[in-house]
């Protein structure tokens, strides 16, 4: 079907045209170098592995601390002997957290935030409970991974 | 689209009309040689882009010589297209200063350096300078074998000069010898001090191009001059070439990304074959051409003063080729700039293949 | 031109000197998978590249058709509505 007029002037088609190829070519282009330039976003790992000899005979009712990516990990031996591994990241701002033996809580020295021996928030800003970890052991090799994750160790 | 209550809210406060008007009327002759005009916005796109992709990679290198080269390994192989970006990086410096050769010996052919440009060319060679100064230092960050012994040579080389050879040896070294002070130094010059001195003088450029407008050959000056506006012709017809431009960086970049050695080892001998970037190699290969001893002389010596000479003649050449100054052929000086051009470019295939 | 073929020889030249010692440093990814994102990425680029050009030589075209008629420049004597 021919129409007797243009729907658009010439003009304003080619400066679409021209203007919107730009914005896409520009737009990827813009995206490849902002790929660069955001770095990595701190990808935390699925799981660490440690050497078992090194953690699973601290005293009970201590803690020792692991590199969970650029992170805090802590392994945790409870009075009874029963041990745990969690992130040593508190739920509120990030900081650190500490063992506190005598009370055997966690603490968060930035807001004075209490967490109890399972990590429950029950004391000071923290909004939410510390995230525990799951621990296997093969052998020589103790693997801390979050939980769900199904660890695959790379034939090395 | 809201760009007219953009366009309002700028005329109410801005004298647009005014920039308008002076943008219409740049016009640009049209003729035979018309394709060197381009030249001179290539180089500039170039440095655009190095400016980019240098900032960006300055988000990532280690400027400390003990990280250095690990620093660059690592955005090479670790970081998300890392290797395209310093592969730009280095690509877009081959070809920047490819061009700026290419507008400098154009400019000297077509005799555009004559009254009343002779600022231009002054500006311009000072420009010419930095950007291979710029490609030193640059090269120097890798701090891999092949560029801490091609450093040593050029620095080495520029202590040669007699009288001045020592001081700007120790300062472009920070030292007696190449290290992590020189590295720290040229680090210096690379990101902050030449490019601020850059962007002042190509601002002074392009504004005494905008003032003088473009230069006709002095063959078809006296001709009647067919002119088109830049905006917005010549600005399409340069924003194709850029497009291009871009597009071969790209490639080069992709298909032909530049090694890296391991970490230089200042006690180590000097790799083989060792040669310094390809835009030295003129300088070397004439310095090769020059016996040890000249009637007692040291030889060195003499090629360095020759050489040192003979770039100086070409950053005056304005001053003296009286002839085009006053408008009339100069054909002297027409064979002197064939003789310069043809000079780089033998003596650069040489240096290559040798 | 002739600086491109002399700058990749060059290259070769430097790069199997460098192979003569221990492993040279990956520049470039080798997965084929990561090679041929990359080169389809370079085709996808120089597709828009061209296109883009395209467009702009549309444009010219229509500039230069408009200035040839004459109709680009203002009238000098536009009455204005007082």
């Amino acid at each position: 079907m021919k129409i007797a007029y243009s729907l658009v002037t010439r003009r304003t088609f080619l400066n679409t045209l021209f203007g919107g190829w730009l914005v896409a070519f520009c737009g990827g282009s813009l995206y490849a170098l902002l790929k660069f330039a955001f770095p990595t976003l701190g990808k935390e790992p699925d799981f660490v592995v440690l050497k078992t000899g090194d953690f699973i005979n601290i005293p009970p009712n201590s803690v020792k601390p692991f590199a969970w990516g650029g992170k805090l990990g802590l392994f945790f031996k409870k009075e009874n002997g029963s041990t745990y591994a969690l992130k040593g990241v508190c739920t509120h701002m990030e900081c650190n957290v500490t063992y506190k033996p005598e009370d055997k809580k966690f603490y968060c020295a930035c807001h004075k935030g209490w967490f109890d021996d399972n990590g429950k928030n029950i004391d000071g800003p923290p909004p939410k409970p510390l995230e525990f970890f799951e621990i296997t052991t093969e052998g020589e090799k103790l693997i801390i991974a979050k939980k769900g994750i199904k660890v695959e160790l790379p034939k090395a | 689209m809201s760009c007219q209550r953009l366009r309002n809210w700028i005329e109410e406060r801005y004298d647009v009309e005014e920039m308008r008007r002076l943008a219409k009327h740049k016009l640009v002759p049209v003729h035979q040689y018309e394709i060197w005009y381009y030249t001179g916005g290539i180089a500039m796109f170039l440095f655009i882009l190095q400016f980019i992709t240098g900032m960006v990679l300055s988000f990532y290198y280690i400027p400390y010589f003990e990280h250095a080269n690990k620093s660059v390994i690592e955005i090479v192989t670790k970081l998300n297209m890392g290797w395209f970006f310093r592969s730009l990086h280095h690509w877009g410096a081959q070809l920047a200063i490819t061009v700026l050769f290419i507008h400098a010996f154009s400019t000297l052919l077509l005799k555009s350096y004559r009254k009343p440009r002779e600022l231009l060319w002054v500006s311009g060679f000072i420009l010419l300078g930095i950007s291979i100064f710029f490609g030193l230092s640059g090269y120097l960050l890798l701090w891999d074998e092949r560029a801490f012994a091609a450093v040593r040579v050029a620095t080495g080389g520029a202590g040669n000069l007699p009288v001045i050879g020592g001081l700007i040896k120790a300062f472009l070294r920070g030292g007696l010898d190449v290290t992590g002070d020189t590295l720290t130094r040229f680090y210096a010059f690379h990101v902050s001090i030449l490019p601020l001195v850059t962007l002042f003088l190509i601002g002074i450029h392009v504004l005494l191009v905008q003032y003088h407008g473009m230069s006709v050959p002095l063959s078809l000056e006296k001709k009647p001059q067919r002119q088109i506006p830049f905006f917005p012709n010549l600005f399409y017809k340069d924003l194709i070439i850029w497009l291009l431009v871009l597009g071969i960086m790209v490639s080069l970049a992709v298909l032909l990304p530049p090694e890296i050695g391991k970490k230089a080892d200042p006690l180590a001998p000097a790799p083989e074959n060792i040669k310094p970037e390809w835009y030295f190699l003129f300088l070397f290969q004439t310095l090769k051409l020059f016996p040890g001893d000249i009637m007692g002389l040291n030889g060195e010596t003499i090629a360095i003063i020759l050489i040192s000479c003979g770039i100086l003649f070409f950053f005056l050449i304005p001053f003296f080729d009286r002839k085009s100054s006053r408008g009339e052929k100069s054909v002297l000086f027409t064979w002197i700039g064939v003789l310069y051009t043809l000079y780089f470019i033998v003596m650069t295939i040489i240096g290559f293949v040798s | 031109m002739k600086r491109i073929v002399f700058a990749v020889s060059f290259f070769f030249a430097n790069a199997l000197g460098l192979f003569a010692q221990d492993k040279a440093i990956e520049v470039f990814p080798a997965a084929p998978y990561d090679r041929f994102i990359i080169f389809q990425a370079l085709a996808l680029f120089w597709i828009g590249i061209i296109g883009l050009i395209v467009i702009i030589r549309m444009k010219l075209r229509e500039i230069e058709r408009i200035q040839r008629m004459g109709i680009d420049q203002e009238q000098k004597d536009t009455p204005l509505l007082d």
